[in-house]
């Protein structure tokens, strides 16, 4: 990776999708980076991150009319100067017959925005932040498929043309944190999703039986509402 | 003994911070993706970019707002970012006054504005503040078996089963009415 990084790019598997990542903000980029290029994606996503339009629009060589590098664009909606909105017409007019799948992602779940950019041509639309279960929708959209993809030539990406591109194999080095966070023991993923269902479990067997309670009660007093009665008039 | 004592720390500076509603499920999500992504040092990693972030910002903020004409619409871009930064990292009250921020944005109201980026920026130096202690314990704390995973959701269970509690036991001391 270090050989063809220094001859000025990098190479891709076979069945990887090669994601091109538009954020202006960089905590929300390395988000997305690093949820897509993390162990649990099994190396399905190979990501260049770019921080406008404008680089995105260069980098997929919109202007200059060269081939396209990319199997699916992830842009934000909000940018400054070209919005994600912009980019998602650009790139959809590109190549009408075979276009970039393209996805938009938002803070604000607007549904007429939402509906704008489904109108126009994106693949999904998703409300930030990111998260896990975001990460089978962009599958979704993607029109790699990991075992049954033609073969193409490996790809070479150049450096210079993605500006502030960080791919997703290089870990960033952040100047005074080179610390490790937490070494913790990992559970097991269905374990995980098991216990988030277990908390609603809990509240409709609470509410269950709350409801017979009240069911019981009702019936003692219907039931036993004369005698009562008759004790306290006696 | 140390690293017990200092896990214990973590416990507890990790549960107030969920208690209060100063970070939510997000941070969670983090924290799992950190787990089990295989990726130690991303929750560190974005933590640090947030806090840079957030300081680039809300200077920013105050330079805006002390302009004598003010644009209100640069300050709602800004605003916006920091909005979106916090949702993304689970920083939930800074998340909901930038939240605030932006209505008095689109009013307009300059005051108001200025106020909000004063809570703004007491809520994320609070935040930030926490973030430091807990990066400084943890490498110390981790001289032993920890997993954040389960603590994190035994601190939500427990104050789940708080809540259960409160509705259960009328419901059950009335059946032996």
């Amino acid at each position: 990776m270090e050989a063809a990084a220094a001859a000025g790019g990098v190479e891709v598997e076979e069945g990887v999708t090669r994601v091109l990542l538009v954020d202006d903000s960089p905590v929300d980029r390395r988000v997305a980076q690093l949820l897509l290029s993390s162990d649990s994606c099994a190396g399905s996503f190979h990501v260049i991150a770019v921080d406008s339009a404008k680089k995105a629009m260069e980098f997929l060589g919109l202007k200059d009319g060269k081939e396209q590098a990319i199997d699916m664009v992830l842009t934000d909606y909000c940018m400054p100067e070209m919005t994600g909105y912009d980019l998602l017409k650009a790139v959809k007019a590109l190549n009408p017959l075979k276009p970039i799948p393209v996805v938009v992602m938002s803070s604000e779940n607007e549904p007429q925005r939402i509906s704008r950019c489904l109108n126009a041509g994106a693949e999904d639309f998703i409300v930030k932040p990111l998260q896990s279960k975001d990460v089978q929708r962009l599958r979704n959209c993607s029109t790699v498929r990991p075992n049954n993809v033609a073969k193409r030539k490996p790809l070479v990406l150049q450096p210079s043309a993605a500006g502030a591109a960080l791919p997703s194999g290089r870990r960033a080095n952040f100047a005074g944190v080179a610390m490790p966070f937490l070494s913790v023991q990992v559970l097991h993923s269905s374990s995980v999703e098991v216990s988030q269902y277990v908390p609603l479990l809990l509240k409709l067997v609470v509410m269950v039986y709350a409801v017979l309670c009240v069911g019981e009660l009702l019936h003692r007093w219907s039931s036993g509402s004369g005698c009562s009665l008759a004790l306290w008039c006696a | 003994m140390a690293a017990a004592a200092l896990r214990e720390q973590l416990n507890a500076l990790l549960s107030s911070m969920y208690a209060s509603g100063l970070v939510d499920d997000q941070f969670q999500q983090l924290q799992m993706l950190q787990d089990d992504g295989g990726t130690p040092g991303f929750v560190a990693e974005v933590v640090t970019l947030f806090c840079d972030d957030a300081d680039r910002i809300i200077s920013e903020l105050a330079a805006l707002l002390e302009q004598p004409v003010v644009d209100f619409d640069k300050v709602d871009a800004y605003v916006h970012q920091l909005k979106g930064s916090s949702a993304s990292v689970g920083a939930q009250k800074v998340k909901f006054t930038c939240m605030q921020f932006r209505e008095l944005c689109q009013h307009k109201n300059r005051d108001g504005c200025i106020m909000a980026l004063t809570l703004v920026r007491n809520e994320f130096y609070d935040l930030r503040n926490k973030f430091q202690t807990m990066l400084q314990v943890v490498p110390y704390a981790l001289k032993g078996p920890f997993d954040f995973q389960v603590f994190t959701g035994i601190v939500k269970m427990e104050h789940m089963l708080l809540n259960l509690k409160r509705i259960a036991c009328p419901c059950f001391l009335l059946t032996f009415v």
